[in-house]
């Protein structure tokens, strides 16, 4: 059971990243490396306010706006000084090595002894002993079905249909007499918002920071956006959104399976083998449609 | 005849009895612990060796009353995250952490899952959190600390080479435990008149410019127990010796390589002494909320003479006769 | 009305390849004037579109509509009064969305992209009886992804789409070219009877000499950056096909063709 409820924890928090792995890579068309310095600047923000005794609860926006304006730089570089989309996530990844590192302080911030939004007294008075061992799991599925619900608030408004539009046409966002490129930097500031706030409660989850946590981040993301989106394509009353989180529960699973039956060395191959069957199996599938059409 | 065969009976009785007795001992105290180390290196590898050796001086032994569930990090922290997640779903009766990140992921796990955890090679463990500045645990968990032994190696490397003005240090901008170990030679240093030069690194692809760079400014260099350095110290042992620049180690294991000295830990007594530990816990003899963590005071010298021939450097007398142990060539690295 | 005064545009400027392609080039259009533009290729013809709408710079010159010198404005807020039709009918909306969604966007045009509902539910049956009368049956297909329609749906939908807001000027640029005889007409109708209805200052390029004759009160043609031909009115109205074909042979003897 216990199993089961990390995969479900796990799953759910890089949800919320692979949320904004989603906006910046199937929406805006744009695959964002800056991903890799978010995620843990989410964390460092989160790190330095918790030493400092601000509400655990404060952290969960202004992390956002920590990554919002990551994204807003990643954004300047490319529309601005027209750098090719890869190269300005890179720059803006390896800038927020740096940044990261001085806002956290140190490379490893512990906070074991703090309060965190999973370990305060207000929850605490909030759940009875017997369902203590539950209370994160709540407190995530509500953070994560809050975010997802307000992204898809959002993605159907007027503005959400101009993000929408600039990834698919971006000629057509300028014959509508929007700036296109500001479309572009809006919607990687969301996009990376999203990925700073998962940072955040993982750092919250594992009660430590490490700078390192950050590496690989992207790849997390994208694994669970290709997994949602390929699952679940045929499936047209499902959200996008949906199949996102869902896709990021199922990479956890694949990946916590593969740890308990094979060595840690081994468990990257595992991964990328059974992320492949379940491409291959969807891609199948989409054959299969096609004949019977 | 009747007495002998109720003699015999009841010798055989007596016998199953016996024997059932020590068999109900030996199904009642059945360990299982999961060990979680953060990366593959020589030390934190004699940790382990260490650590499996001092559990069996306490008669817990690996095939006998032990089963072991030995997971390598391979430096990725997420991997060890999931790690201890597996370790606390599979409900084992101790977790052990080798290095700071591998600890600090198992309390995290072990909070919930209430079971005891046991660290090694932990620089730091109050600033890692899990000891309180008095050194008590904040927690069911307890362990070993390698804090390095600055001072004596300061000292060494004056009375090894009395001309030399500055020390270069490289390490790893992601690892907590150099940064204090960093902290503590910048304090120390002027005592002995030296000064210190640091380049820090991101990954391994740093390394080469890394050392080319502090090559250039310094008179020597000593290291710390940085994972990511230490992998890659023949690199650095080529570069240094081209130059002429001595280096010197924290352990022993780097001394084999090719450093010149090292006032080191000795990793194996070290992980004996977390054993031992484990061993007082897991019997429930003592709970580990109850254990303050321990370090290992004395640092041992050990010189390798061929290092120092290649160099030009003569190493004093009553130095090579005071050490612990004299290398007397270089070996490959593994 | 649109004025482009003294315009100079130079390819490849200070390079081996430098090309001068406008000099000193001049064009007055005024507001009601349905425009058709005919050259050879390398003309101009879509370079000037492009100037007029800010896709390329110019060396020197000034662009001014309505009396307002938009010279130095950029492309996107040019375009708050300017509709434009590309020849490729995947530039004009936006494939992963459903036709409805496209329709409700083109309909935001001028006004804020907040965070209002982007579908008003209310304007659904407006968009429905705009897309009634091309007769290609979209009105039945509002959640359909428009990616999934033919080329000639697109176009339709481009040309309804960047005629829905008010707007003072349409520029057409080849936008029937890669249609099929039969759907370039349904266009050329549709795009007949919308300029007339809205009353639209239009300029349209096109390779497709019988709809400039058909179609439009002014006819220009350009060579090497320069207008040849340029009548209006009943001028225009008495020109025919051959007549513009003569012109063409001329200039090409004239450059040794």
């Amino acid at each position: 059971m216990d199993f089961f409820i990390t995969i479900i924890e796990q799953g759910l928090i890089y949800g919320i990243l692979a949320l904004g792995v989603y906006i910046t890579y199937k929406i805006l068309d744009f695959p964002d490396l800056t991903t890799d310095g978010s995620f843990p600047l989410g964390a460092a923000v989160t790190a330095a306010l918790i030493t400092r005794g601000v509400n655990p609860y404060l952290t969960l926006p202004i992390a956002f706006a920590a990554g919002a304006l990551a994204g807003v730089c990643t954004g300047l570089i490319h529309v601005k000084g027209r750098v090719r989309d890869l190269l300005s996530g890179i720059i803006m990844m390896t800038a927020l090595w740096t940044i990261n590192l001085r806002i956290a302080g140190t490379s490893n911030v512990p906070l074991f002894s703090k309060e965190t939004i999973f370990k305060n007294d207000f929850l605490a008075g909030l759940f009875p002993d017997a369902m203590g061992s539950y209370s994160t799991l709540i407190v995530i599925v509500i953070l994560a079905l809050l975010t997802k619900v307000v992204l898809d608030f959002y993605m159907k408004s007027k503005s959400g249909f101009l993000l929408r539009a600039v990834g698919d046409n971006e000629k057509l966002v300028t014959a509508l007499a929007k700036d296109q490129g500001n479309v572009k930097i809006l919607g990687l500031a969301i996009a990376n918002g999203l990925v700073a706030l998962s940072g955040c409660i993982f750092c919250q989850e594992e009660r430590v920071f490490e700078i390192s946590m950050g590496t690989g981040a992207v790849v997390i993301g994208l694994a669970s956006v290709i997994i949602g989106t390929s699952l679940f394509r045929n499936l047209t009353f499902m959200k996008a959104t949906t199949s996102v989180v869902i896709g990021s529960v199922l990479y956890k699973a694949c990946t916590a399976v593969a740890m308990k039956n094979f060595e840690p060395q081994d468990m990257k191959l595992i991964t990328a083998v059974l992320f492949l069957i379940v491409l291959l199996i969807s891609m199948e599938r989409k054959k299969k449609v096609k004949i019977n059409a | 005849m009747k007495t002998k065969t109720t003699a015999k009976v009841l010798g055989a009785a007596l016998l199953t009895m016996a024997l059932a007795g020590t068999t109900t001992v030996y199904a009642e105290e059945q360990y299982t612990i999961g060990i979680e180390q953060f990366a593959e290196h020589g030390s934190l590898d004699n940790c382990r060796e260490g650590f499996l050796e001092g559990l069996k001086e306490e008669g817990i032994e690996e095939g006998k009353n032990l089963t072991v569930d030995y997971k390598n990090a391979a430096a990725d922290m997420g991997t060890c995250g999931q790690i201890s997640d597996s370790f606390a779903s599979d409900k084992v009766d101790l977790m052990v952490g080798i290095a700071t990140p591998s600890a600090q992921s198992l309390y995290n796990a072990a909070m919930d899952a209430e079971i005891p955890v046991i660290y090694t090679a932990v620089t730091d463990p109050v600033a890692a959190e899990l000891a309180d500045e008095e050194g008590n645990p904040v927690g069911e968990i307890t362990g070993t600390s390698d804090k390095l032994p600055v001072k004596q190696q300061l000292e060494m490397i004056r009375q090894m080479l009395p001309e030399a003005e500055t020390i270069g240090i490289m390490y790893t901008t992601s690892e907590a435990n150099s940064e204090s170990a960093i902290k503590e030679y910048e304090a120390l240093a002027g005592d002995y008149d030296f000064k210190i030069e640091t380049a820090g690194i991101t990954t391994t692809a740093d390394i080469p410019l890394a050392a080319q760079t502090l090559i250039e400014k310094v008179d020597c260099m000593t290291n710390l127990t940085d994972n990511t350095v230490v992998s890659s110290l023949p690199t650095i042992l080529e570069m240094a010796n081209e130059a002429g620049i001595p280096v010197f180690g924290s352990e022993i294991e780097q001394v084999k390589l090719g450093c010149l000295a090292a006032e080191g830990l000795d990793y194996i007594e070290l992980g004996k002494q977390t054993g031992k530990m484990a061993a007082q816990v897991l019997k429930g003899e003592k709970k580990a909320s109850e254990l303050s963590f321990e370090t290992i005071e004395e640092a041992a010298l050990y010189v390798n003479t061929a290092a120092a021939e290649n160099l030009g450097i003569e190493i004093p007398e009553e130095m090579t006769a005071s050490a612990a142990e004299v290398f007397e060539e270089i070996t490959e690295a593994e | 009305m649109l004025e482009l005064k003294n315009i100079y545009k130079y390819y490849n400027p200070g390079t081996v390849n430098e090309m001068c392609l406008f000099k000193d080039f001049n064009l007055t259009v005024k507001d009601g004037e349905f425009l058709s533009v005919v050259g050879s290729n390398g003309s101009g013809k879509t370079s000037m579109l492009n100037i007029i709408c800010g896709s390329i710079s110019i060396e020197s010159g000034n662009i001014i509509l309505d009396g307002k010198d938009i010279t130095n404005a950029k492309e996107f807020r040019r375009n708050e009064k300017i509709g434009r039709v590309y020849q490729n009918p995947a530039l004009g909306t936006c494939p992963s969305m459903t036709i409805l969604e496209n329709m409700s966007l083109a309909d935001n045009k001028g006004k804020k992209f907040g965070l209002g509902r982007g579908v008003n539910k209310q304007r659904i049956e407006y968009y429905r009886e705009l897309l009634r009368p091309l007769n290609l049956g979209l009105e039945d297909k509002m959640h359909v992804k428009v990616g999934s329609l033919s080329g000639g749906q697109r176009q339709a939908m481009a040309l309804l789409m960047s005629t829905m807001t008010p707007i003072e000027f349409l520029i057409l640029d080849e936008h029937t070219a890669a249609l099929d005889p039969k759907t370039a007409e349904i266009i050329m109708e549709l795009t007949d009877k919308i300029v007339k209805e809205k009353k639209l200052t239009t300029i349209m390029v096109t390779h497709n000499l019988r709809y400039a004759v058909e179609y439009g009160n002014r006819l220009l043609m350009m060579h090497q950056g320069e207008s040849v031909i340029d009548c209006a009115g009943e001028e225009k109205a008495a020109m025919n096909i051959d007549d513009i074909l003569e012109k063409f042979n001329e200039i090409s003897i004239e450059c040794g063709n």
